[in-house]
Protein backbone atom coordinates (compact mmCIF):
# COMPACT_ATOMS: atom_id res chain seq x y z
CA UNK A 1 0.00 0.00 0.00
CA UNK A 2 1.49 3.30 -1.06
CA UNK A 3 1.60 6.36 1.11
CA UNK A 4 -0.69 8.27 -1.26
CA UNK A 5 -3.27 5.51 -1.16
CA UNK A 6 -3.19 5.44 2.63
CA UNK A 7 -3.66 9.22 2.82
CA UNK A 8 -6.55 9.23 0.36
CA UNK A 9 -8.14 6.28 2.20
CA UNK A 10 -7.87 8.16 5.46
CA UNK A 11 -9.44 11.22 3.87
CA UNK A 12 -12.36 9.21 2.59
CA UNK A 13 -12.79 7.47 5.92
CA UNK A 14 -12.78 10.83 7.69
CA UNK A 15 -15.50 12.11 5.38
CA UNK A 16 -17.50 9.06 6.40
CA UNK A 17 -16.63 9.80 9.99
CA UNK A 18 -18.67 13.00 9.71
CA UNK A 19 -21.77 10.86 9.23
CA UNK A 20 -20.72 8.56 12.06
CA UNK A 21 -20.36 11.59 14.31
CA UNK A 22 -23.70 12.93 13.06
CA UNK A 23 -25.56 9.73 13.87
CA UNK A 24 -23.85 9.57 17.24
CA UNK A 25 -24.63 13.17 18.23
CA UNK A 26 -28.22 13.28 16.97
CA UNK A 27 -29.00 9.94 18.58
CA UNK A 28 -27.81 11.17 21.96
CA UNK A 29 -29.64 14.48 21.60
CA UNK A 30 -32.92 12.69 20.94
CA UNK A 31 -32.61 9.46 22.90
CA UNK A 32 -31.49 10.86 26.27
CA UNK A 33 -34.55 13.11 26.84
CA UNK A 34 -36.79 10.52 25.19
CA UNK A 35 -35.36 7.89 27.53
CA UNK A 36 -36.28 10.05 30.51
CA UNK A 37 -39.82 10.35 29.16
CA UNK A 38 -40.05 6.62 28.48
CA UNK A 39 -38.80 5.90 32.00
CA UNK A 40 -41.61 8.04 33.38
CA UNK A 41 -44.11 6.20 31.22
CA UNK A 42 -42.74 2.87 32.40
CA UNK A 43 -43.25 3.97 36.02
CA UNK A 44 -46.68 5.46 35.30
CA UNK A 45 -49.55 4.55 37.59
CA UNK A 46 -51.74 4.32 34.50
CA UNK A 47 -51.65 0.60 33.69
CA UNK A 48 -52.35 1.11 29.98
CA UNK A 49 -49.47 3.56 29.59
CA UNK A 50 -47.12 1.44 31.70
CA UNK A 51 -47.90 -1.75 29.75
CA UNK A 52 -47.56 -0.08 26.36
CA UNK A 53 -44.22 1.40 27.33
CA UNK A 54 -43.09 -1.91 28.76
CA UNK A 55 -43.97 -3.61 25.45
CA UNK A 56 -42.09 -0.94 23.51
CA UNK A 57 -38.97 -1.43 25.64
CA UNK A 58 -39.28 -5.18 25.31
CA UNK A 59 -39.43 -5.05 21.50
CA UNK A 60 -36.61 -2.52 21.23
CA UNK A 61 -34.32 -4.61 23.39
CA UNK A 62 -35.50 -7.95 22.06
CA UNK A 63 -35.02 -7.50 18.31
CA UNK A 64 -31.91 -6.66 16.28
CA UNK A 65 -31.18 -2.97 15.91
CA UNK A 66 -30.34 -3.68 12.28
CA UNK A 67 -33.87 -4.95 11.70
CA UNK A 68 -35.33 -1.91 13.43
CA UNK A 69 -33.33 0.37 11.14
CA UNK A 70 -34.61 -1.47 8.08
CA UNK A 71 -38.20 -1.23 9.34
CA UNK A 72 -37.96 2.51 9.91
CA UNK A 73 -36.48 2.95 6.46
CA UNK A 74 -38.80 0.70 4.46
CA UNK A 75 -41.83 0.86 6.78
CA UNK A 76 -43.45 4.01 5.35
CA UNK A 77 -43.37 2.52 1.86
CA UNK A 78 -44.76 -0.89 2.77
CA UNK A 79 -47.36 0.46 5.18
CA UNK A 80 -48.63 3.51 3.35
CA UNK A 81 -47.07 3.27 -0.06
CA UNK A 82 -45.32 6.55 0.67
CA UNK A 83 -42.18 7.23 -1.27
CA UNK A 84 -39.49 8.48 1.08
CA UNK A 85 -36.99 9.28 -1.64
CA UNK A 86 -37.89 12.96 -1.73
CA UNK A 87 -37.89 13.56 2.02
CA UNK A 88 -35.15 15.88 3.13
CA UNK A 89 -34.50 17.88 6.26
CA UNK A 90 -31.78 20.42 5.60
CA UNK A 91 -28.85 18.51 4.13
CA UNK A 92 -30.10 15.13 5.41
CA UNK A 93 -31.83 12.59 3.19
CA UNK A 94 -34.28 9.99 4.45
CA UNK A 95 -31.59 7.32 4.80
CA UNK A 96 -29.83 9.40 7.37
CA UNK A 97 -33.08 10.51 9.04
CA UNK A 98 -34.28 6.90 9.25
CA UNK A 99 -30.99 5.94 10.89
CA UNK A 100 -31.41 8.70 13.49
CA UNK A 101 -35.02 7.69 14.19
CA UNK A 102 -34.10 4.00 14.48
CA UNK A 103 -31.11 4.59 16.73
CA UNK A 104 -32.98 7.10 18.92
CA UNK A 105 -35.96 4.80 19.46
CA UNK A 106 -33.67 1.90 20.29
CA UNK A 107 -31.31 3.77 22.61
CA UNK A 108 -34.18 5.54 24.36
CA UNK A 109 -35.41 2.12 25.48
CA UNK A 110 -32.03 1.24 27.01
CA UNK A 111 -31.60 4.67 28.57
CA UNK A 112 -35.13 4.49 29.97
CA UNK A 113 -34.32 1.32 31.89
CA UNK A 114 -31.11 2.86 33.22
CA UNK A 115 -32.95 6.02 34.29
CA UNK A 116 -35.73 3.99 35.87
CA UNK A 117 -33.18 2.11 37.95
CA UNK A 118 -31.59 5.40 39.00
CA UNK A 119 -34.87 7.08 39.87
CA UNK A 120 -36.14 4.08 41.82
CA UNK A 121 -32.90 3.86 43.77
CA UNK A 122 -33.50 7.34 45.22
CA UNK A 123 -34.45 7.16 48.90
CA UNK A 124 -38.04 8.12 49.67
CA UNK A 125 -36.75 10.55 52.28
CA UNK A 126 -35.45 12.90 49.57
CA UNK A 127 -38.99 13.33 48.22
CA UNK A 128 -40.41 13.70 51.70
CA UNK A 129 -37.87 16.31 52.77
CA UNK A 130 -38.56 18.27 49.59
CA UNK A 131 -42.31 17.98 50.13
CA UNK A 132 -42.35 19.32 53.69
CA UNK A 133 -40.07 22.17 52.63
CA UNK A 134 -42.80 23.18 50.18
CA UNK A 135 -41.04 22.42 46.89
CA UNK A 136 -43.40 21.74 43.99
CA UNK A 137 -43.28 18.39 42.20
CA UNK A 138 -41.30 19.81 39.29
CA UNK A 139 -38.88 21.66 41.59
CA UNK A 140 -38.34 18.42 43.48
CA UNK A 141 -37.72 16.55 40.27
CA UNK A 142 -35.35 19.00 38.63
CA UNK A 143 -33.50 20.34 41.69
CA UNK A 144 -33.38 17.39 44.05
CA UNK A 145 -33.96 14.11 42.24
CA UNK A 146 -32.58 14.44 38.70
CA UNK A 147 -29.13 15.81 39.64
CA UNK A 148 -28.60 12.88 41.99
CA UNK A 149 -29.96 10.38 39.48
CA UNK A 150 -27.53 11.65 36.83
CA UNK A 151 -24.59 10.91 39.10
CA UNK A 152 -25.93 7.44 39.88
CA UNK A 153 -26.57 6.43 36.27
CA UNK A 154 -23.46 7.98 34.72
CA UNK A 155 -21.41 4.74 34.58
CA UNK A 156 -24.23 2.82 32.89
CA UNK A 157 -25.01 5.65 30.49
CA UNK A 158 -21.31 5.83 29.60
CA UNK A 159 -21.44 2.16 28.69
CA UNK A 160 -24.29 2.78 26.26
CA UNK A 161 -22.64 5.86 24.79
CA UNK A 162 -19.50 3.87 24.03
CA UNK A 163 -21.56 1.07 22.50
CA UNK A 164 -23.37 3.64 20.37
CA UNK A 165 -20.11 4.78 18.78
CA UNK A 166 -19.59 1.27 17.44
CA UNK A 167 -23.28 0.65 16.67
CA UNK A 168 -23.31 3.60 14.23
CA UNK A 169 -21.66 1.17 11.80
CA UNK A 170 -25.03 -0.59 11.51
CA UNK A 171 -26.29 2.37 9.50
CA UNK A 172 -24.51 0.83 6.53
CA UNK A 173 -27.60 -1.37 5.97
CA UNK A 174 -29.36 1.84 4.94
CA UNK A 175 -26.40 2.75 2.70
CA UNK A 176 -25.66 5.78 4.85
CA UNK A 177 -22.09 6.60 3.90
CA UNK A 178 -20.79 6.47 7.44
CA UNK A 179 -17.26 5.36 8.18
CA UNK A 180 -17.80 1.61 8.16
CA UNK A 181 -19.70 1.80 4.87
CA UNK A 182 -16.78 3.68 3.33
CA UNK A 183 -14.30 1.23 4.87
CA UNK A 184 -16.16 -1.70 3.30
CA UNK A 185 -16.14 -0.19 -0.17
CA UNK A 186 -12.48 0.83 0.11
CA UNK A 187 -11.55 -2.62 1.35
CA UNK A 188 -13.20 -4.34 -1.60
CA UNK A 189 -11.71 -1.87 -4.07
CA UNK A 190 -8.20 -2.24 -2.65
CA UNK A 191 -8.58 -5.92 -1.78
CA UNK A 192 -7.09 -5.07 1.60
CA UNK A 193 -8.08 -5.22 5.23
CA UNK A 194 -6.22 -1.97 5.86
CA UNK A 195 -9.25 0.39 5.58
CA UNK A 196 -11.04 -1.65 8.25
CA UNK A 197 -8.07 -1.39 10.59
CA UNK A 198 -7.83 2.37 10.08
CA UNK A 199 -11.58 2.69 10.68
CA UNK A 200 -11.17 0.60 13.83
CA UNK A 201 -8.45 2.96 15.00
CA UNK A 202 -10.76 5.95 14.46
CA UNK A 203 -13.56 4.30 16.46
CA UNK A 204 -11.09 3.55 19.21
CA UNK A 205 -9.73 7.13 19.32
CA UNK A 206 -13.26 8.49 19.55
CA UNK A 207 -14.11 6.17 22.41
CA UNK A 208 -10.86 6.94 24.21
CA UNK A 209 -11.81 10.63 24.08
CA UNK A 210 -15.29 9.81 25.39
CA UNK A 211 -13.82 7.81 28.25
CA UNK A 212 -11.61 10.75 29.16
CA UNK A 213 -14.58 13.08 29.14
CA UNK A 214 -16.63 10.76 31.32
CA UNK A 215 -13.79 10.40 33.82
CA UNK A 216 -13.69 14.19 33.99
CA UNK A 217 -17.43 14.44 34.60
CA UNK A 218 -17.28 11.72 37.24
CA UNK A 219 -14.51 13.60 38.99
CA UNK A 220 -16.55 16.78 38.87
CA UNK A 221 -19.48 14.98 40.48
CA UNK A 222 -17.41 13.29 43.16
CA UNK A 223 -17.67 16.27 45.52
CA UNK A 224 -20.38 14.37 47.35
CA UNK A 225 -21.16 10.73 47.96
CA UNK B 1 -60.92 25.73 71.18
CA UNK B 2 -57.90 27.40 72.65
CA UNK B 3 -56.84 30.35 70.49
CA UNK B 4 -53.25 29.64 71.30
CA UNK B 5 -53.38 26.10 69.94
CA UNK B 6 -50.72 25.66 67.25
CA UNK B 7 -51.56 22.06 66.48
CA UNK B 8 -55.02 20.58 66.78
CA UNK B 9 -55.63 16.94 65.86
CA UNK B 10 -59.13 15.63 66.44
CA UNK B 11 -60.38 12.07 66.23
CA UNK B 12 -57.64 11.02 63.82
CA UNK B 13 -58.13 7.65 62.16
CA UNK B 14 -55.59 6.08 59.85
CA UNK B 15 -55.33 2.57 58.42
CA UNK B 16 -52.80 0.90 56.18
CA UNK B 17 -54.85 -1.64 54.24
CA UNK B 18 -56.57 -3.66 57.00
CA UNK B 19 -54.34 -2.49 59.81
CA UNK B 20 -55.74 0.40 61.82
CA UNK B 21 -52.72 2.34 63.04
CA UNK B 22 -54.43 5.38 64.57
CA UNK B 23 -57.71 4.75 66.33
CA UNK B 24 -59.16 8.16 67.05
CA UNK B 25 -56.32 10.30 68.36
CA UNK B 26 -56.94 13.70 69.95
CA UNK B 27 -53.94 15.91 70.48
CA UNK B 28 -53.64 19.65 71.00
CA UNK B 29 -50.34 21.48 71.31
CA UNK B 30 -50.31 25.07 72.49
CA UNK B 31 -47.89 27.81 71.53
CA UNK B 32 -44.59 27.44 73.33
CA UNK B 33 -45.38 23.95 74.51
CA UNK B 34 -42.97 21.03 74.15
CA UNK B 35 -44.72 17.70 73.83
CA UNK B 36 -42.83 14.41 73.78
CA UNK B 37 -44.52 11.39 72.26
CA UNK B 38 -43.26 8.10 73.61
CA UNK B 39 -44.29 4.50 73.27
CA UNK B 40 -43.30 1.13 71.82
CA UNK B 41 -42.46 0.70 68.13
CA UNK B 42 -45.53 0.14 66.02
CA UNK B 43 -47.67 2.06 68.50
CA UNK B 44 -48.49 4.76 65.97
CA UNK B 45 -46.19 7.60 67.10
CA UNK B 46 -44.39 8.05 63.81
CA UNK B 47 -47.58 7.67 61.81
CA UNK B 48 -49.19 10.40 63.90
CA UNK B 49 -46.26 12.67 63.13
CA UNK B 50 -46.37 11.80 59.44
CA UNK B 51 -50.08 12.60 59.33
CA UNK B 52 -49.53 15.97 61.00
CA UNK B 53 -46.79 16.82 58.51
CA UNK B 54 -48.78 15.87 55.36
CA UNK B 55 -46.55 12.88 54.54
CA UNK B 56 -49.50 10.56 55.14
CA UNK B 57 -53.15 11.31 54.54
CA UNK B 58 -55.55 10.47 57.33
CA UNK B 59 -58.78 8.56 56.75
CA UNK B 60 -60.94 10.73 58.97
CA UNK B 61 -60.59 13.47 61.55
CA UNK B 62 -59.50 17.08 61.60
CA UNK B 63 -56.08 18.72 61.62
CA UNK B 64 -55.42 22.44 62.12
CA UNK B 65 -51.91 23.86 62.05
CA UNK B 66 -51.24 27.45 63.13
CA UNK B 67 -54.86 28.37 62.50
CA UNK B 68 -54.96 26.85 59.00
CA UNK B 69 -57.16 23.83 58.45
CA UNK B 70 -55.15 21.05 56.83
CA UNK B 71 -58.15 18.75 56.63
CA UNK B 72 -61.59 18.32 58.12
CA UNK B 73 -64.75 16.31 57.71
CA UNK B 74 -67.32 17.56 55.25
CA UNK B 75 -70.22 15.40 56.32
CA UNK B 76 -68.98 11.84 55.85
CA UNK B 77 -66.15 12.84 53.54
CA UNK B 78 -62.69 14.03 54.49
CA UNK B 79 -61.58 17.20 52.72
CA UNK B 80 -57.95 18.30 52.44
CA UNK B 81 -56.79 21.83 51.79
CA UNK B 82 -56.06 22.68 48.14
CA UNK B 83 -52.54 22.73 46.71
CA UNK B 84 -51.79 26.38 47.38
CA UNK B 85 -53.09 26.16 50.93
CA UNK B 86 -51.08 22.97 51.51
CA UNK B 87 -47.91 24.74 50.44
CA UNK B 88 -48.67 27.57 52.81
CA UNK B 89 -49.33 25.18 55.68
CA UNK B 90 -46.07 23.37 54.94
CA UNK B 91 -44.18 26.60 55.42
CA UNK B 92 -45.70 26.95 58.90
CA UNK B 93 -44.13 23.82 60.32
CA UNK B 94 -40.71 22.17 60.19
CA UNK B 95 -39.92 18.47 60.28
CA UNK B 96 -36.69 16.86 61.44
CA UNK B 97 -36.29 13.30 60.20
CA UNK B 98 -34.71 10.39 61.97
CA UNK B 99 -32.15 9.96 59.18
CA UNK B 100 -31.78 13.68 58.40
CA UNK B 101 -32.72 13.47 54.70
CA UNK B 102 -30.38 16.28 53.82
CA UNK B 103 -29.83 16.84 50.11
CA UNK B 104 -26.38 15.30 49.55
CA UNK B 105 -25.62 17.25 46.38
CA UNK B 106 -26.20 20.60 48.07
CA UNK B 107 -23.78 22.35 50.40
CA UNK B 108 -24.94 22.98 53.95
CA UNK B 109 -25.78 26.54 52.95
CA UNK B 110 -27.87 25.46 49.98
CA UNK B 111 -29.67 22.82 52.03
CA UNK B 112 -30.85 25.61 54.29
CA UNK B 113 -31.41 28.43 51.78
CA UNK B 114 -32.84 26.62 48.74
CA UNK B 115 -36.44 26.53 49.96
CA UNK B 116 -36.20 30.06 51.39
CA UNK B 117 -35.30 31.36 47.95
CA UNK B 118 -37.39 29.12 45.72
CA UNK B 119 -40.44 28.49 47.90
CA UNK B 120 -40.73 31.55 50.11
CA UNK B 121 -39.32 33.98 47.55
CA UNK B 122 -36.65 35.49 49.78
CA UNK B 123 -33.62 37.16 48.21
CA UNK B 124 -30.28 35.39 48.26
CA UNK B 125 -28.92 37.90 50.79
CA UNK B 126 -31.89 37.46 53.13
CA UNK B 127 -31.61 33.68 52.89
CA UNK B 128 -27.87 33.74 53.52
CA UNK B 129 -28.39 35.97 56.55
CA UNK B 130 -30.92 33.54 58.02
CA UNK B 131 -28.60 30.64 57.24
CA UNK B 132 -25.59 32.26 58.95
CA UNK B 133 -27.62 33.03 62.07
CA UNK B 134 -28.92 29.49 62.30
CA UNK B 135 -25.52 27.89 61.73
CA UNK B 136 -24.07 30.05 64.47
CA UNK B 137 -26.82 28.88 66.78
CA UNK B 138 -26.10 25.26 65.86
CA UNK B 139 -22.37 25.73 66.41
CA UNK B 140 -21.71 25.05 62.74
CA UNK B 141 -20.73 28.52 61.56
CA UNK B 142 -17.63 27.16 59.78
CA UNK B 143 -19.54 24.43 57.92
CA UNK B 144 -21.64 26.51 55.50
CA UNK B 145 -19.65 25.37 52.48
CA UNK B 146 -19.24 21.74 53.55
CA UNK B 147 -21.27 18.93 52.05
CA UNK B 148 -23.37 16.63 54.23
CA UNK B 149 -21.12 13.63 53.50
CA UNK B 150 -18.23 15.44 55.21
CA UNK B 151 -20.13 16.00 58.44
CA UNK B 152 -20.68 13.69 61.39
CA UNK B 153 -24.18 12.34 61.99
CA UNK B 154 -24.69 14.79 64.83
CA UNK B 155 -23.63 17.71 62.67
CA UNK B 156 -25.89 16.54 59.85
CA UNK B 157 -28.83 16.38 62.22
CA UNK B 158 -28.09 19.90 63.43
CA UNK B 159 -28.03 21.10 59.82
CA UNK B 160 -31.40 19.48 59.28
CA UNK B 161 -32.73 21.22 62.40
CA UNK B 162 -31.43 24.51 60.97
CA UNK B 163 -33.17 23.67 57.69
CA UNK B 164 -36.44 23.01 59.53
CA UNK B 165 -36.09 26.31 61.44
CA UNK B 166 -35.20 28.42 58.41
CA UNK B 167 -38.75 29.35 57.40
CA UNK B 168 -39.39 30.54 60.97
CA UNK B 169 -42.16 27.98 61.50
CA UNK B 170 -44.78 28.01 64.24
CA UNK B 171 -44.05 24.44 65.24
CA UNK B 172 -41.31 21.87 64.71
CA UNK B 173 -41.81 18.13 64.62
CA UNK B 174 -38.97 15.76 65.47
CA UNK B 175 -39.20 12.13 64.40
CA UNK B 176 -36.79 10.24 66.67
CA UNK B 177 -34.05 12.82 66.02
CA UNK B 178 -31.29 10.88 67.75
CA UNK B 179 -32.18 7.29 66.89
CA UNK B 180 -29.77 7.13 63.94
CA UNK B 181 -26.88 8.58 65.93
CA UNK B 182 -24.08 7.06 67.94
CA UNK B 183 -24.62 7.71 71.66
CA UNK B 184 -21.76 10.23 71.88
CA UNK B 185 -23.25 12.24 69.00
CA UNK B 186 -26.75 12.51 70.46
CA UNK B 187 -25.63 14.99 73.10
CA UNK B 188 -25.09 17.91 70.74
CA UNK B 189 -28.43 17.36 69.05
CA UNK B 190 -30.32 17.10 72.35
CA UNK B 191 -28.60 20.29 73.55
CA UNK B 192 -29.83 22.15 70.49
CA UNK B 193 -33.39 20.94 71.10
CA UNK B 194 -33.07 21.91 74.77
CA UNK B 195 -32.01 25.42 73.72
CA UNK B 196 -35.01 25.67 71.44
CA UNK B 197 -37.26 24.60 74.31
CA UNK B 198 -35.84 27.32 76.52
CA UNK B 199 -36.70 29.81 73.77
CA UNK B 200 -40.27 28.47 73.90
CA UNK B 201 -40.25 27.01 70.42
CA UNK B 202 -43.38 24.89 69.99
CA UNK B 203 -42.25 21.32 69.46
CA UNK B 204 -43.56 17.79 69.14
CA UNK B 205 -40.82 15.24 69.68
CA UNK B 206 -41.18 11.53 69.06
CA UNK B 207 -38.36 10.03 71.08
CA UNK B 208 -36.97 7.06 72.95
CA UNK B 209 -34.77 9.27 75.14
CA UNK B 210 -36.81 9.02 78.31
CA UNK B 211 -34.60 11.20 80.53
CA UNK B 212 -34.51 13.84 77.85
CA UNK B 213 -38.29 13.74 77.44
CA UNK B 214 -38.77 14.03 81.18
CA UNK B 215 -36.40 17.00 81.49
CA UNK B 216 -37.23 18.97 78.36
CA UNK B 217 -40.87 18.30 77.55
CA UNK B 218 -43.75 20.07 79.28
CA UNK B 219 -46.07 17.21 78.54
CA UNK B 220 -45.59 13.58 77.59
CA UNK B 221 -47.99 11.55 75.51
CA UNK B 222 -47.72 7.77 75.78
CA UNK B 223 -49.05 5.99 72.71
CA UNK B 224 -49.63 2.29 72.23
CA UNK B 225 -51.87 0.26 69.95
CA UNK B 226 -52.98 3.32 68.00
CA UNK B 227 -54.40 5.19 70.97
CA UNK B 228 -53.12 7.67 73.52
CA UNK B 229 -52.93 5.53 76.63
CA UNK B 230 -51.89 8.27 78.98
CA UNK B 231 -50.74 11.86 78.88
CA UNK B 232 -49.72 14.37 81.46
CA UNK B 233 -47.01 16.70 82.77
CA UNK B 234 -43.67 15.19 81.77
CA UNK B 235 -42.17 14.69 85.18
CA UNK B 236 -45.34 13.22 86.69
CA UNK B 237 -45.89 10.78 83.86
CA UNK B 238 -42.35 9.42 83.97
CA UNK B 239 -42.04 9.23 87.76
CA UNK B 240 -45.61 8.30 88.56
CA UNK B 241 -47.39 6.67 85.63
CA UNK B 242 -51.01 5.76 86.21
CA UNK B 243 -51.75 3.19 83.54
CA UNK B 244 -50.40 -0.34 83.82
CA UNK B 245 -49.17 -0.26 80.18
CA UNK B 246 -47.23 2.95 80.75
CA UNK B 247 -45.64 1.44 83.84
CA UNK B 248 -44.61 -1.68 81.93
CA UNK B 249 -43.18 0.41 79.07
CA UNK B 250 -41.23 2.74 81.35
CA UNK B 251 -39.89 -0.20 83.35
CA UNK B 252 -37.89 -1.12 80.24
CA UNK B 253 -35.84 2.10 80.57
Amino acid sequence: MTKELLISSCQQLLSGFEFTLGIFAFTLIFSLPLGLLVARGRMSKNIVVASLVRFYISVMRGTPLMLQLLLVYYGPYYLFGTSTGGIKIGPFNYRFIAAIIGFSLNYAAYFAEIFRGGIQSMPKGQYEAAQVLGFTKSQTYFKIILPQVIKRVLPSVANEVITLVKDTSLAQVLSVSEMFFIASSLASKQVSIMPFLVAGLFYYIMNALIEMMITKIEKKMSYYS
Amino acid sequence: MNNDAILVMENIHKSFDDLEVLKGIDLTVNRGEVVAVIGPSGGGKSTLLRCATTLEKIDSGRIVIAGDTLCEMDGEKLKYADKARLRHIRSRFGLVFQNFNLFPHFSVRRNITESLIHVLGKTKDEANGICDDLLLKMGLQDKADSYPCNLSGGQQQRVSIARALAANPDIIFFDEPTSALDPELTKGVLEVIRDLASEHMTMVIVTHEMTFARDVADRIVFMDGGVIVEEGPAYDLVTNPKSQRTKEFLAGY
